[in-house]
């Protein structure tokens, strides 16, 4: 570990942090506002469900590396590229878990806030939605530490957060950016969680003494 | 409601409140797959009262209840709430002008008690100040303790989360209450104090209530009048639950009501209703030569003790009486007390059942005070049956 290194390098370290944050939380918005829609569709019209799940089903499992490769003819090697990829990543783990927590709201709570008069957009973000939360939240969890390991593999294509390091590390024979890279990196996914559980409970106070 | 709430209640809150009849003309309602859930119902129900719809299970009395705030649509014919047609108005609206209980109490989970009572108010758009107090007042009016307002309703045993939906539901002070099998979940002794509760209640707000239940014994307890419905969505019966008992009109009523209807019937009136015999007292300090005396000349069986507020201290017979010695006070005697006590206003099924283990097969009446007023024995009874 040559801590001179880090030193002199603080400014490029910071810089692959950012980005890598960035990445993360652009491609988990692009997720969310797509993964949204489709879930509601798919609560309203079951029909929809397998289908939806199937497609994001097959996005996740294509291979990262194989992904980037195909998307560089049309999107090259800018930041679209990867935000494009991470962003497949996420759908399927956020549309499942949106269709469920809100599939998980009692049809008899859903029956009380229609025969008190709620309207259909109201009833959907004053009572199905903030009970569907925890599920919600949990699905956006795991999104956001898979993402975080996924970032660097877009290194590989020159978009790639703290996996720069990793790249750096390697050309130079040299495993102190290896470190801080791969330090950072699980430090993010760490802290990242922790502050998703954080806003949960901040949002839930009804969930607490629950389990 | 207070008369602050009804001075602001909108023009058209009031126009529902002095009309507030629910009448059902020729009302069909088919599902697609073309089951009949209710055939032609004509049907009306008289504002300010309790009507119960009961009947077996798939007799549409549910559907009726949730066409009254179209939760279900009409497939044919008209439903009206006083003047109004319900398919003419706008039923997030009509809804809000309708109270509706639930049987699992359907409570939001991510609400508080105060917040969930607070629901249709603020959903009609109230200010803070006068949502507070509404839910303040509410709170007290279902008996529930004020430091549950805080709390989420999963902490709430089922009789108190039964309460909020009842609070919840008159919150807007709504002229019509719909109430969906509301006692049907609770325990047996939680349902009775609730229902007696909720009768209560009733006497004061004296709303127009739509009640649906299986259980033909609630029903009768609490109906103003009483919806019998059969299968396939046909009304069997609609009247009070006195007549109904004593007239059912049809085989498919009388075993619905089922074969002990003539005690139903009697638990359907009161003591206060009946001619009660004056009976033969004698005050506790009475000897026994005299109270001896009093018993051959009425050529009773035995004579009722009481002490000096007149509330009966035990049943005196002659056998006891026969051997006492005659300068002794009647109260060093052995006297049979009763078990249980009726008051004026219990039911003759109370009677009935109180007369049982009754000593002397006799059983003294109290009023509200605790003091005699008279006896009552099986003979009257078995004469109130027919």
């Amino acid at each position: 570990m040559n801590w001179g290194w880090v030193a002199s390098n603080t400014h490029q370290i910071t810089a692959a942090l950012l980005q890598h944050v960035q990445l993360v939380g652009l491609s988990l918005l692009f997720g969310f506002l797509i993964a949204f829609p489709l879930a509601l569709l798919a609560v309203r019209w079951p029909r929809l469900y397998g289908p939806s799940l199937a497609v994001t089903g097959v996005m996740f499992t294509i291979p990262s590396l194989a992904l980037f490769i195909l998307l560089m003819p049309f999107t090259g090697l800018s930041m679209a590229t990867s935000l494009i990829g991470l962003t497949l990543y996420t759908l399927l783990i956020l549309f499942r878990n949106i269709v469920q927590g809100l599939r998980g709201v009692s049809p008899s709570v859903r029956e009380a806030a229609r025969a008190l008069g709620y309207t259909r957009a109201r009833r959907l973000f004053a009572v199905e939605l903030p009970i569907a939360l925890p599920v919600i939240v949990a699905g956006i969890r795991i999104a956001a530490v898979t993402i975080i390991g996924m970032v660097t593999v877009t290194a590989l294509i020159g978009q790639g957060g703290l996996g720069q390091l990793f790249i750096t590390g390697f050309t130079l024979s040299f495993t102190t950016p290896l470190i801080v890279g791969f330090v950072l990196s699980v430090a993010l996914a760490v802290a990242v969680d922790l502050a998703l559980v954080a806003v949960l409970y901040w949002l839930t106070p009804w969930q607490r003494g629950i389990r | 409601m207070t008369n602050e709430h009804r001075q602001r209640a909108s023009a058209e809150d009031r126009e529902t409140q002095d009309s507030s009849a629910i009448v059902f003309e020729g009302v069909t309602k088919r599902y697609g797959d073309g089951t009949v859930a209710v055939e032609s119902l004509d049907l009306t129900l008289p504002a300010g009262e309790l009507t119960v719809l009961v009947g077996p299970s798939g007799c549409g009395k549910t559907t009726t209840l949730r066409m009254i705030n179209r939760l279900e649509t009409l497939s044919a014919g008209r439903l009206l709430i006083g003047e109004r047609d319900v398919m003419s108005v706008d039923a997030t609206r009509l809804r809000r002008q309708i109270g509706y209980v639930m049987q699992h109490s359907g409570l939001f989970p991510h609400k508080t008690i105060a917040d969930n009572i607070a629901v249709v108010p603020r959903l009609l758009g109230w200010d803070k100040k006068r949502l507070r107090e509404r839910v303040a007042e509410l709170v007290e009016m279902v008996g529930l303790d004020e430091a549950l307002a805080a709390r989420y309703p999963h902490q709430l045993s089922g009789g108190q989360q039964q309460r909020v939906g009842l609070a919840r539901a008159l919150a807007a002070d709504p002229p019509i209450l719909l109430m969906d099998e509301p006692f049907a979940a609770v325990d047996p002794i939680v349902r009775a104090r609730l229902q007696t509760e909720f009768l209560d209640l009733q006497r004061r707000v004296q709303k127009t209530i739509v009640m649906v239940t299986h259980d033909i014994d609630e029903a009768m307890k609490l109906g103003d009048r009483v919806a019998i419905f059969a299968q396939g969505g046909r009304l069997a019966r609609f009247d009070t639950p006195a007549r109904i008992l004593s007239t059912p009109a049809s085989d498919f009523v009388v075993d619905f009501i089922g074969a002990d209807r003539e005690l139903r019937r009697l638990a359907l009136e009161r003591l206060d209703s009946l001619e009660l015999d004056a009976g033969l007292t004698a005050p506790r300090d009475e000897i026994v030569a005299r109270a001896r005396s009093y018993l051959q000349q009425a050529g009773s069986s035995g004579i009722v003790v009481l002490d000096e507020h007149r509330a009966p201290l035990g049943w005196l017979d002659w056998d006891t009486l026969k051997q006492a010695d005659d300068r002794a006070r009647i109260d060093s005697l052995a006297l049979k007390p009763w078990r249980h006590r009726l008051y004026l206003h219990d039911n003759l099924r109370s009677a009935l059942n109180a007369l049982i283990s009754a000593p002397g097969e006799v059983m003294p009446v109290l009023n509200a005070q605790g003091r005699y007023v008279g006896v009552i024995d099986q003979l009257q009874l078995t004469g109130r049956l027919t």
